[in-house]
């Protein structure tokens, strides 16, 4: 069969596209959910996804900048965590307004991020090793401010930021697209973006290169914890309480997501578009393993599988796609 | 005309009957298949003895009725409210004829449970209880109560004297800390009884092991423990063992796990005081049937407390 010059050119950029592996495997997995289950098309069924995405979705758009520049915080869950408890103990016991607590906590944030980035750029400690001290640390007083116990009375008012929805959209999905929208421009359309990717690939030839490596470094790191701390704050919105527990099980998956959808955890690969497709698989995956019923003991192997079979329907259909074209 | 309206009138007065019937008709509505769903708190072995009662209260409503019932079993995989949030969530958009559920914070639970609410899906919280100001059937038993049994029976062993601890489970897990706190107010009624050390375990032995091993270090004179999550007093019991302390340390344990039961066989524990998960499975399933037939069901329903010995566990 002779393929249309078009055609070709289209099979040709897809293929040049880092994205199209993990864009193609979110696509099957979607589609074949679509088939399968009945439920899965559903208006509400695709909102619950789109919520669940919308907060591990930060976290991964935060981590995977970070990765981009061979970092990794494994404190931005816990962060969040502890800024979604600051902002209920600002609006609750401290009466504040919850538009300014939510903002000083998301402040909070993005101070605890630069405080990583001191650390690191400043004591020269690996990153990897630093957050999961650090991650302690803020986790701790997470539980000495709330000694446990979730904060409830979140105004009302604030709700609509975690539980609201705009034309069927949840409200929290459209903020993780903003932020990746943001993420995105920076780093793939600005000067900084660019120093980004090059501390990443060589942190010592970027020096050479005059790249103000620990400045660009600190502020990547204390703009990964403000997202954090907006991801921590949202959640508070979307739940109607602070619990101490938010954040736990945003530590790994982000990771896993950023790496799935092509972030190089030696840096200077990737990007949070890819990430947040890498996200989508995951979320995807949790939503039909409850749709299908799956025991809660098969579920990991389940889970599991199903990445596997991404990453490598990953590998293979970028290899098949450049030989295409 | 006039024969029009007494016609009428006449049709209304046999209708009312039969309306009035219609109304008196509670619990009669059937179907041939029902899809519940439970989920609980996380994957645990005590959340397995409440599916095994809810499987079995499926069991019974077909051998009863012939509809089938399918029971969905879908645990999160940590305690973590977000997560269970999303799998409660999720479960909704399969249409179930009802959700049973073990909150991990009835507050933080709030959202979900108003959307499965506004799609008309019945609801039954079972081992924790509702948020505040939400009318849902709840089951349970007292958690209290259960503490404040094993407490009074390690007061009673000792002869009201001596040094104890605590095992906490997980701080912010709501039962927990209500058994923790209770155990505290039996001991505080006893002059005699010392609580000299608390641990958290997490609802993790490992943890209530190594935490038990060096509480019993640090306090040589301990004479009894009590716990207050199942998890706990199997690994107090390992750290008894491993530190040959059985028969000079006494153990009243928590709920009827099948290692708490071997202890209380091999005489490592004295006793336990034991909530009834099958109970809560089972009757959790028999509620939610109730409600898709239409039927009125009890606000609260308590499933009560066991108090396990030598004697009544088996062989």
């Amino acid at each position: 069969m002779q393929t249309s010059p078009t055609q070709t050119s289209a099979v040709a950029h897809l293929a040049r596209s880092p994205l199209a592996g993990v864009f193609i495997a979110l696509a099957v997995i979607f589609t074949l959910s679509a088939l399968i289950s009945p439920y899965f098309l559903t208006p509400y069924n695709l909102s619950v996804i789109a919520r669940g995405l919308a907060f591990v979705g930060l976290i991964t758009i935060a981590q995977s900048m970070l990765m981009v520049l061979g970092e990794l915080d494994l404190s931005l869950g816990v962060i969040g965590g502890l800024c979604g408890v600051i902002s209920g103990i600002l609006m609750v016991r401290l009466g504040f307004e919850p538009y300014s607590a939510m903002l000083l906590a998301i402040l909070l944030g993005g101070c605890l991020g630069l405080l990583n980035g001191l650390l690191v750029t400043v004591l020269r400690l690996h990153s990897l090793v630093l957050t999961i001290g650090t991650a302690g640390i803020f986790g701790g007083a997470n539980l000495v401010l709330t000694r446990g116990v979730a904060i409830t009375g979140i105004p009302r008012d604030v709700h609509y930021l975690g539980r609201g929805d705009v034309l069927g959209v949840p409200v929290p999905f459209l903020i993780m697209l903003a932020a990746l929208a943001f993420a995105t421009f920076v780093m793939l359309k600005t000067p900084f973006g660019r120093y980004m990717y090059a501390i990443g690939n060589n942190q010592a030839g970027a020096r050479m290169l005059g790249i103000k490596v620990d400045k660009i470094r600190l502020l990547v790191f204390g703009v990964a914890g403000a997202i954090a701390g907006l991801a921590g704050v949202l959640m508070v919105a979307r739940l109607g309480t602070a619990q101490p527990s938010i954040g736990e099980t945003w530590v790994l998956a982000p990771i896993a997501a950023s790496v799935i959808g092509g972030v190089a955890t030696t840096g200077g690969i990737g990007s949070p578009i890819g990430a947040i497709f890498g996200a989508g698989i995951i979320a995807i995956i949790e939503n039909i393993i409850v749709l299908f019923g799956v025991s809660p003991y098969w579920q990991g192997i389940v889970s599991g599988a199903i990445v596997v079979l991404a990453i490598s329907f990953d590998a293979i259909s970028r290899r098949y796609l450049r030989r295409d074209a | 005309m006039k024969k029009f309206s007494m016609l009428l009138a006449c049709a209304a007065a046999f209708a009312l009957p039969v309306v009035a019937s219609a109304q008196d008709a509670a619990g009669t509505t059937k179907k041939e298949s029902y899809r519940f769903v439970v989920v609980p708190k996380v994957v645990h072995p005590w959340f397995d003895k409440v599916n095994e009662g809810a499987q079995a209260a499926a069991a019974a409503i077909k051998a009863q009725t012939g509809s089938s019932v399918e029971v969905v079993y879908s645990a999160p995989q940590s305690a973590d409210v977000v997560q269970q949030n999303q799998i409660i969530d999720s479960a909704l958009a399969t249409q179930p004829d009802g959700l049973a559920l073990d909150l991990l914070d009835p507050s933080g639970n709030r959202a979900s449970l108003e959307e499965a609410q506004n799609q008309n899906v019945p609801l039954v919280i079972f081992d924790s209880i509702p948020p505040e100001g939400m009318a849902i059937p709840y089951i349970g038993s007292d958690f209290c109560e259960q503490a404040k049994i094993a407490a009074r029976r390690l007061v009673e062993v000792l002869g009201g004297e001596g040094e104890v601890a605590i095992m906490q489970g997980v701080p912010t897990a709501p039962n927990h800390s209500i058994r923790a706190e209770c155990h505290r107010q039996v001991f505080a009624e006893h002059k005699g009884i010392k609580v000299v050390a608390e641990g958290i375990d997490n609802d993790s032995i490992e943890t209530a092991q190594q935490q038990a091993a060096a509480i019993m270090q640090a306090n040589p004179n301990l004479k009894g423990w009590v716990a207050s999550d199942a998890a706990g007093p199997i690994g107090i019991g390992q750290a008894i063992v491993e530190a040959g302390k059985q028969g000079k340390v006494t153990l009243v344990g928590l709920d009827n796990l099948p290692e708490m039961l071997d202890m209380i066989r091999d005489g490592v524990a004295d006793s336990s005081s034991a909530s009834q998960p099958e109970l809560q499975g089972y009757w959790s399933v028999m509620l939610l049937w109730a409600q898709a037939t239409g039927a009125k069901v009890p606000g609260y329903l308590d499933t009560g407390n066991a108090f396990l010995t030598k004697e009544n566990v088996g062989g």
